[in-house]
């Protein structure tokens, strides 16, 4: 039977269901914080084990293409990655979805990602053989590159603001380091405590730094938290018209993600960053992106559904799992007692081809299950008042950053570093450089001292670095995403000159004076607390093994480097006007307040159990961000509603997740 | 966990009297078995083979859960915080819960620790992409002797089984060689096959998923192993190295003697079930069936084979 042949194997009314099923439930878990694929994957292979072995895993496959795509809706909607596959998405979603384009975004999302999880389906289903070999052709030295690529975004997002987006990298790459080191096994950084063992979490730092912020915002004024659109609803023929006019960076993204999916290890966060790049240096705008430019969610929604099938290549090739959900469907096939491996696609074709084509089934039906899901979510977002919604979100991070390890300090964490964010936020270091750090910072260094160890032992370092194709060619990438805003800076200077060349008055036009920069003391001083943080790691790097010790004393160099250029600079400029302090309004009040309840859950929620400590936290936060007075009636409802969304995420999580809930006192 | 499940059946009830349970009935609802690594890794996948035996043995389901981090250490550390009722259990591993604590302070100590079986190992095995120019151990580390340092071994981890074979090799063959940690199993043979390295550290269960795409040169087991009938072992081949990651199962220190014995029992006739056995050897596991009576023996042994081991990777004096 040939390829398409499998199509009507695929298409059995009990396929359809499983593929639709898993695609909702996907989307819903991946757009909660927290619940990600990997654990939803988890909990329902044991149902697999007494399916055919197609039907588990169109289940599976379609539980993990919908999370992946379910990640955007909270990356648009409150500015939190759902799935780390999704933190470029709140680069230009959030923006759109403040200024009233929330469900446009969301349908460009929609678009996207089910444009992309064809392309990567369609490349496991036709190419996965040879496109395997791409996985083989990346080394140490590549990865390395790779992740130095991803970093040189940074100089984009942190345009005018370059100093202190690097100095938020090394902030990032430091806190990647934390932990016990998986090459040389030097424990770094922890203190002593053991909760900073196995690091510092990425996807409780990311729900800390995105989202806490927001969440402090949120309550602080009146406004509401999107502005509702003008025509309302998801606009999907405008998202239709957009998307089309967009052909070709879904396309480039698709295969960028694709590409990206087969290297194991790499995955959907690194592919969303790095299409996102891309797409940024492609376009005519590239100052828009970062404000809410459609294309910047159009790539990494596309370049991350994409990884889902690209990283099956690897997973079915090779045995070599591309993602952790990856790792979980093939156990699953091991159980099923199928071999694995380079002899599966001739072996077992009848399972392998009815699965792509099932995966593919289940991106499609993404369609109309992801318009559904998007439309409600989205109108939930925008009527619910703020008195509710903002005890919901805090719920959501809680439970998020809870749910990954079920455990609290993962919470504690979260909540630590989200006020941390939001301080440096206030003083121009923003939490994507940080977040790009931390993401990036052990593949850049295992990447690195791989590469350093065999190019030692084998005597050509340079050559190793250096002289090998593709990372030839990622350098030249990183190169020119480096350059290119400084060069498109340096044209449109060079543009204006020429236009006024002609014209005798333009000189004005070339001497009015830039916007003063004055001197910024809060930013000198939190450059000072980062010398110190630097000379504290070069300090402690001194007792590891030269293996463990090689990064941590390049980023604490780099971290006192940049932070001295940075109190320099702020030196040389005039003083600011005085007096313009922090005032303490009632906005600052209720942000207090509502930090101080969030520390105050966190820190009890050992002692008074998970639902208690929930329901007083969710009422006290429902009280921090009312501002109008209402009747006893709506309260009662409100608290009603409350005590109903604590028990359910309660009752999901310890009986459905099956996590280990923290008991205390009550429950 | 009794009480939420009593809580959520009811929907009404408080709590229930948590009973004293005999063990004669355990287990009376499903376990839970904590996997402290990632999904894909050996643990998970031989622990997925126990979990589809696990009902027809036991009359009742395991889930499985992982808690991953600090190569293991994170769900150590935390072991002896859960209910000690039998329902509780947790994957462990050596050499790792011995390595571990002598390296640094990672939150507990190996005798903290309460294996109650040990159910297999996977031997460790020199491998090399089939387009290798070594067909033979004696060539590779002929090369080795004449390119000190030159021949680089992908491995998985730093400190971890690999990794003292690797210096174990370099002692018994008098070369010096050089090993690349990688961060798992999968991104090693990722690199193994893509030819970045010279050859590799992995465990044999590689060689079988991997099929004809390697070549195994040796494996640390006591006898050939079923799965490669063809592979020598160290042993034959004149290097005294038998060892590779031993995986059981451990309970929190809470439970009470009997329960210990009885978990000890229920993994010890999930590994006599044929089904079991066929899918584990044929995956390149070796069975083992230390069971609870002879814990400490057998972990007094390989502690004291491990701090020697450490003592070669200067992680101790």
């Amino acid at each position: 039977m040939d390829v398409f042949g499998y199509l009507l194997n695929a298409l059995t009314p009990f396929n359809l269901v499983l593929a639709l099923v898993g695609v909702a439930l996907g989307t819903v878990i991946g757009a909660l914080p927290g619940l990600s694929a990997t654990m939803a994957v988890a909990v329902l292979v044991p149902f697999t084990f007494t399916m055919d072995p197609a039907a588990g895993l169109i289940a599976l496959g379609a539980i993990y293409t919908g999370a992946i795509y379910g990640g955007a809706y909270a990356a648009i909607l409150v500015n939190t990655p759902g799935t780390p596959s999704a933190i470029a998405t709140t680069f230009d979603g959030f923006p759109m979805a403040k200024r009233g384009d929330g469900g446009l975004a969301v349908s460009l999302a929609t678009l996207a990602s089910v444009s992309g999880g064809i392309v990567g389906a369609i490349a496991l289903l036709l190419m996965a053989p040879p496109l395997a070999a791409v996985a083989l052709a990346f080394g140490p030295t590549e990865y390395f590159w790779l992740a130095i690529f991803g970093l040189t975004l940074i100089s984009a997002l942190s345009v005018g603001n370059t100093m202190k987006g690097l100095i938020g990298a090394c902030i990032g790459l430091f806190l990647s380091m934390v932990g016990v080191a998986v090459v040389g096994g030097d424990v770094r950084y922890t203190m002593d405590m053991q909760r900073f063992l196995a690091g510092v979490d990425l996807t409780s730092a990311i729900i800390g730094l995105y989202c806490i912020p927001v969440i402090l915002d949120l309550v602080a004024t009146r406004d509401p938290h999107l502005k509702p659109s003008e025509t309302g609803g998801l606009r999907l023929a405008e998202g239709f018209g957009l998307a089309m006019k967009r052909k070709f960076n879904i396309i480039r993204s698709s295969i960028i993600g694709t590409v990206i999916g087969i290297l194991p290890g790499a995955g959907g966060s690194i592919a969303g960053l790095v299409s996102y790049s891309e797409a940024r240096r492609a376009s005519d705008d590239p100052g828009s992106f970062g404000k809410g430019n459609p294309d910047g969610v159009v790539a990494t929604e596309a370049a991350n559904n994409a990884t889902v099938g690209g990283g099956f290549i690897p997973t079915l090739v090779l045995g070599i799992p591309g993602t952790p959900p990856d790792a979980i469907i093939l156990g699953a096939l091991l159980v099923q007692g199928i071999k694995i491996g380079p002899t599966l696609f001739s072996n077992d074709a009848p399972v392998v081809y009815t699965f792509i084509w099932g995966l593919l089934i289940a991106t499609v039906l993404m369609l109309p299950v992801g318009l559904l899901i998007g439309r409600y979510a989205y109108n939930s977002i925008i009527k619910v008042p703020k008195t509710l919604l903002a005890p919901t979100v805090a719920l959501m991070t809680i439970i998020g950053s809870f749910a990954i390890h079920s455990n609290v300090e993962d919470a504690q964490l979260m909540v630590g570093l989200g006020v941390l964010a939001w301080i440096l936020n206030r003083y121009g270091f923003q939490p994507s450089p940080i977040v790009l750090g931390l993401v990036l910072g052990s593949i850049a260094e295992q990447g690195f001292v791989q590469t350093w160890l065999i190019g030692n032992a084998t005597q050509q370092l340079p050559g190793m670095f250096f002289n090998r194709p593709i990372s030839i060619g990622i350098i030249l990438a990183a190169v020119l995403t480096l350059a290119f805003p400084l060069w498109s800076e340096w044209k449109s200077r060079r543009r204006k000159q020429l236009e006024g060349s002609g014209s005798p008055l333009s000189d004005a036009g070339l001497n009015i004076p830039a916007a003063v920069k004055t001197r910024d003391v809060p930013s000198m001083v939190i450059a000072g607390l980062f010398i110190l943080l630097g000379i504290w790691i070069y300090t402690l790097a001194g007792a590891m093994s030269p293996l463990g010790s090689v990064f941590p004393k390049t980023i604490a160099v780099a971290l006192i480097g940049l932070s001295v250029v940075l109190i320099v600079q702020h030196l040389r400029r005039p003083a600011g006007e005085p007096g313009e302090g922090v005032a303490f309004d009632a906005g600052a009040k209720r942000r207090l307040a509502l930090a101080a309840i969030m520390m105050g859950w966190v820190i009890f929620m050992p002692m008074l159990g998970f639902l208690v400590s929930s329901f007083i936290a969710f009422i006290l936060i429902m009280l921090t961000a009312n501002f109008e007075p209402r009747p006893p009636r709506t309260w009662a409802i409100w608290i009603l509603a409350g005590a109903v969304i604590c028990t359910g995420f309660w009752w999901l999580m310890a009986n459905v997740l099956l996590l280990r809930m923290p008991i205390g006192l009550f429950f | 966990m009794k009480f939420n499940f009593a809580t959520i059946l009811a929907g009404v009830l408080a709590a229930t009297p948590l009973a004293a349970q005999s063990v004669d009935d355990f287990p009376t609802k499903a376990m839970t078995y904590i996997i402290p690594f990632n999904a894909g890794g050996e643990s998970d996948v031989s622990a997925r083979f126990q979990q589809s035996e696990w009902e027809a043995v036991t009359g009742q389901q395991v889930v499985i859960q992982y808690q991953p981090g600090a190569g293991g250490a994170q769900a150590w550390s935390q072991l002896n915080s859960l209910p000690g009722d039998g329902y509780t259990i947790m994957g462990i591993n050596m050499p790792h819960t011995i390595l571990q604590p002598l390296a640094g302070s990672v939150g507990y100590a190996t005798e903290d620790l309460t294996p109650v079986h040990y159910f297999h190992y996977t031997p460790n095995a020199v491998i090399v992409r089939k387009e290798s120019e070594f067909e033979t151990l004696e060539q590779l580390i002929e090369y080795a002797k004449a390119n000190p340092g030159m021949a680089t071994f992908a491995g998985s981890g730093s400190n971890s089984a690999n990794h003292l074979a690797s210096v174990q090799l370099n002692d018994a063959a008098d070369i010096v060689t050089t090993y690349v940690p990688f961060t798992g199993t999968g991104p090693s043979i990722t690199a193994i096959l893509g030819g970045q390295t010279t050859a590799g550290f992995n465990y044999a269960t590689s060689g079988v998923s991997q099929g004809d795409e390697i070549r195994i040169l040796a494996v640390a087991s006591e006898e050939r192993m079923p799965a490669f009938p063809d592979v020598p072992t160290f042993k034959e081949l004149g290097y005294d190295i038998v060892g590779g990651a031993y995986r059981g199962v451990a309970v929190p220190d809470s439970t009470s003697e009997e329960m210990r014995q009885k978990i000890s029992d229920i993994v010890s006739e999930i590994n006599s079930q044929p089904a079991f056995v066929e899918k584990m050897e044929g995956g390149g596991f070796v069975l083992t069936d230390v069971g609870y009576a002879d814990m400490d023996e057998f972990v007094a042994a390989r502690t004291e084979e491990y701090t020697e081991g450490a003592k070669a990777l200067g992680i101790i004096e």
